[in-house]
């Protein structure tokens, strides 16, 4: 059956289309040699994957030895023949072969119960809860766009991968930058310095038009830069998320200046026919994952990259009836990197102790990253999140 | 003589209530007086000349797969023609009509009861989802609400065909209430689930979209919605929601969100408009707001909206274009019609202005420059800059782009491409 995801149909459609493009030339022509200001070898780098949807924690990180698990999910609970042992009674997914190998190493965290008070049942909210780091006021910056808003101007700072910006990547004054998944290509010749001309800042320009001239101005100096790194298209028999995070690697292995990736995937939300969607989906996170770490990890990099894995919110404890679970709350997220002290960090949430009907929040998102932006990122977490004084201790001292 | 706010207002008029104006249309309407402008951009019901040239696409019930491999990959084919045939079909839509109005509040509740042909996979729901909105698309909203609460194409999307009284889903409960009718904030959990169950029993049909009632899957009992107690069907839900206060706000605030600015608050007022649920009357308060006048209220154009106006302008018919370049490149910005990123709808401002859908833009407009025309921009190399302006309903070049077009005005293709691409295109400033 055809799949109509959009991606697919890029892939279907793409392979004719990009013969007609005219007026654009390779980045051969405009590309310098290598990247002005190589990030030194010991700068961590921190990658952040989302998963949209509201992954469903309960079959990720599975229960599998309480009787309450499989009383509660007929039809979609995973026996110890579907999932591979960890500790304490819970196992990952079957599918998950690459993050068990991880785990193995002790390069993985798995921490239990990540949410935050009052959990939102609504997607679009918990995700700008997640994303924005703040959970009652209502505001628009994203967390890493707050940290970029104190960094220096500068494109490569943090880089998402795709075609639209992750709202975390969107501070009050700066917003990272988007690269295409097929590589850049810019104007050239004449054309190309009149096009380039588009991209200076001009004194009429409003708060909008200002980010149109900013992202055309990126567009140049991104392509100078990673533009000859990006030219080898990943294999496109690869999940999309793989491709994403092979570009990340191409680009951290050039010594790009980047500190912070973006990648994400979606699908979820599985209100329906959960246990196939999301054992495949949960297998092409983990194998995308555990083989972007094996690229990075045969290089001079191998100890800076950290990976972060979260969703907006776990699922309903109960099956709903449709082969698939509602909304829920807290969940787990996944970090992962040669310097993580692995194991289970917070609480696994009582299946028996339900609010509400849903799992219990033993452990706050903004814990995790305090951790991120104080160990990773070198940054007082207070002065991303205002106020909050706790933070886990993910990596090795 | 002109004013400066009256061109900067009609530039937002033919932008944000249409898809840009035609070769000529911004002159013309800029020199018959902003009064007259202002009725002719909100203009819709009568016979539209350009509209009449759109070709019907052929979009019918595939019905099941076959089961051999020959017939199969025959049938995929089909199912795949029949979406870019309605995609085509619509894009020529918004390109050709003489007064877009319609088209683009039907592209505005695309966005709004965002639904998918990613997981609906059929074209035939898509086009009837798609009649629907255009029929209510400045009709009364308890009407549009009512019509699609029982839409085949957003059931399913919903997992409304699932949701049965033994096992309620929960998904199309909430969405409706959170993203279409209500806001967040205007309901408890027990109302989500309230509405669940109340959406119960209707089952659609994958191909056609056809929806039917199964009484025993409905669930049948009594209980309390938004505080009202009783035994509700799916339009006894629409109604009781449609008919609160806060759909009320929560529609006139979506639409001053989307037609006017993110950033400053809707005025009070403009709820009044919407009392009587009437679209028309809240479109037409929005549209006549003195904001409209007010510099600094910029919105980034969608790919779509900006792939639209450019076709306008360069006279291009998107059906006689090669539908796999048309998909790809719009695919390549990020916005595809049929098929938005989630329920949630299309993200808006800065996420579309990237260096990636900037290199695409670059690329398209290129394409599309190549497939149309740029007489209008005559052969004056002194006045096109200025007319370039008013060919593509622009009000004011910045000094930047003054700059990179002058450079350009020997080669007209060239000048027209950039001017597709300048800033104050790609944003109704």
């Amino acid at each position: 059956m055809i799949d109509f995801s959009r991606r697919q149909f890029l892939k279907f459609t793409g392979a004719s289309a990009l013969g007609t493009v005219a007026a654009t030339l390779t980045l051969e022509d405009v590309a310098s040699a290598a990247a002005a200001a190589a990030l030194p070898v010991g700068t961590p780098i921190l990658v952040i994957v989302t998963l949209y949807g509201g992954n469903d924690g309960l079959n990720t990180v599975v229960p599998y030895q309480d009787s309450t698990y499989a009383t509660m999910r007929p039809g979609i609970s995973l026996s110890a023949a579907d999932v591979l042992p960890l500790a304490n009674g819970l196992a990952l997914n079957g599918s998950m072969t690459g993050f068990k190998k991880l785990w193995d190493q002790q390069k993985l965290a798995i921490v239990l119960g990540v949410s935050y008070p009052q959990p939102n049942y609504s997607h679009f909210t918990s995700m700008a809860i997640w994303q924005t780091a703040s959970p009652v006021e209502q505001i628009t910056s994203g967390w890493i766009g707050r940290w970029l808003d104190a960094q220096p101007r500068d494109p490569f700072t943090a880089i998402g991968i795709g075609d639209v910006l992750t709202p975390l990547m969107a501070g009050d004054h700066r917003v990272g930058s988007v690269l295409p998944l097929y590589g850049l290509d810019v104007p050239s010749g004449s054309f190309g310095v009149e096009a380039q001309l588009l991209g200076r800042p001009s004194s009429t320009d409003t708060v909008i038009t200002s980010m149109a001239t900013g992202a055309i101005g990126d567009l140049f100096s991104l392509a100078s830069t990673v533009g000859p790194v990006l030219t080898n298209v990943p294999p496109s028999t690869a999940s999309d998320l793989a491709q994403q995070l092979d570009v990340v690697a191409k680009l951290i292995t050039a010594n790009v200046p980047t500190r912070v990736y973006s990648v994400t995937t979606d699908g979820f939300d599985v209100h329906a026919d959960e246990l196939t969607t999301q054992n495949a989906l949960l297998g092409t996170v983990s194998d995308a994952i555990s083989s972007f770490l094996t690229q990075v990890g045969a290089t001079a990099r191998a100890n800076d990259v950290v990976v972060m894995v979260y969703s907006e919110f776990g699922r309903r404890v109960e099956a709903n009836g449709s082969q698939g679970t509602d909304h829920g709350t807290s969940g787990p997220v996944f970090v992962a990197g040669n310097r993580i002290a692995g194991g289970f960090y917070g609480e696994q949430p009582s299946l028996t102790q339900l609010v509400d009907g849903d799992l219990a929040v033993t452990t706050d998102f903004r814990d995790v990253y305090a951790s991120m932006l104080q160990d990773v990122l070198a940054t007082d977490p207070q002065q991303i999140i205002p106020g909050w004084t706790t933070k886990l201790n993910l990596l090795h001292a | 003589m002109t004013v400066a706010s009256d061109r900067l207002e009609l530039a937002r008029l033919v932008h944000r209530f249409g898809f840009g104006p035609k070769p000529g249309q911004f002159k013309h309407l800029l020199d018959g007086g902003i009064v007259r402008a202002r009725a002719s951009v909100l203009t819709h019901g009568g016979t539209d000349r350009g509209l009449a040239r759109v070709v019907e696409p052929q979009i019918t019930d595939l019905g099941q797969a076959p089961s051999d491999d020959a017939a199969s990959r025959i049938y995929w084919q089909n199912v795949w023609d029949q979406y870019m045939s309605l995609a085509m079909w619509w894009l020529d839509r918004m390109v050709l009509a003489d007064h877009p109005l319609v088209e683009r509040m039907t592209w505005f509740w695309h966005g709004h009861w965002a639904t998918s042909i990613d997981k609906v996979e059929f074209a035939l729901p898509m086009k009837i989802q798609n009649e629907t909105l255009r029929t209510y698309a400045l009709g009364n909203f308890s009407d549009l609400s009512r019509a699609m609460v029982l839409d085949g194409a957003l059931i399913y999307w919903l997992d409304g065909e699932v949701n049965v009284a033994d096992a309620p889903n929960e998904n199309l409960g909430r969405e409706f209430m959170e993203l279409f009718t209500l806001g967040v904030g205007n309901y408890s959990e027990n109302d989500v689930k309230a509405a669940a169950r109340g959406l119960t029993g209707y089952q659609v049909d994958q191909t056609s979209g056809r929806v039917t009632f199964d009484a025993t899957q409905h669930d049948p009992a009594p209980f309390s919605l938004l505080g009202v107690h009783d035994a509700f069907s799916a339009t006894d839900i629409s109604d009781l929601v449609t008919s609160r206060e806060e759909s009320a706000a929560f529609i006139a605030r979506r639409m001053w969100f989307r037609f006017v600015s993110t950033s400053v608050p809707m005025p009070r007022t403009l709820v009044k408009s919407f009392a009587r649920r009437n679209i028309a009357s809240l479109v037409y308060a929005v549209a006549r707001d003195p904001a409209l006048r007010r510099p600094g209220l910029s919105q980034a154009k969608s790919p779509v909206e900006w792939f639209v106006s450019a076709c306008r302008a360069l006279r291009v018919t998107p059906s006689k274009l090669d539908s796999g370049s048309v998909s790809w490149y719009l695919g390549q910005m990020g916005q595809f019609p049929f098929s938005p990123p989630s329920v949630g709808g299309w993200p808006f401002d800065e996420a579309w202005l990237t260096a990636s859908s900037t290199q695409y833009r670059f690329q398209t407009a290129a394409y599309l420059v190549q497939h149309g025309s740029v007489t209008p921009l005559g052969s004056s190399k002194s006045t096109m800059v200025q007319t370039a302006a008013d060919w593509l309903g622009v009000a004011k070049w910045s000094p930047r782009t003054e700059q990179s077009l002058r450079q350009a005005v020997s080669d007209p293709s060239a000048l027209a491409t950039l001017a597709l691409c300048a800033p104050e295109y790609v944003v109704s400033v």
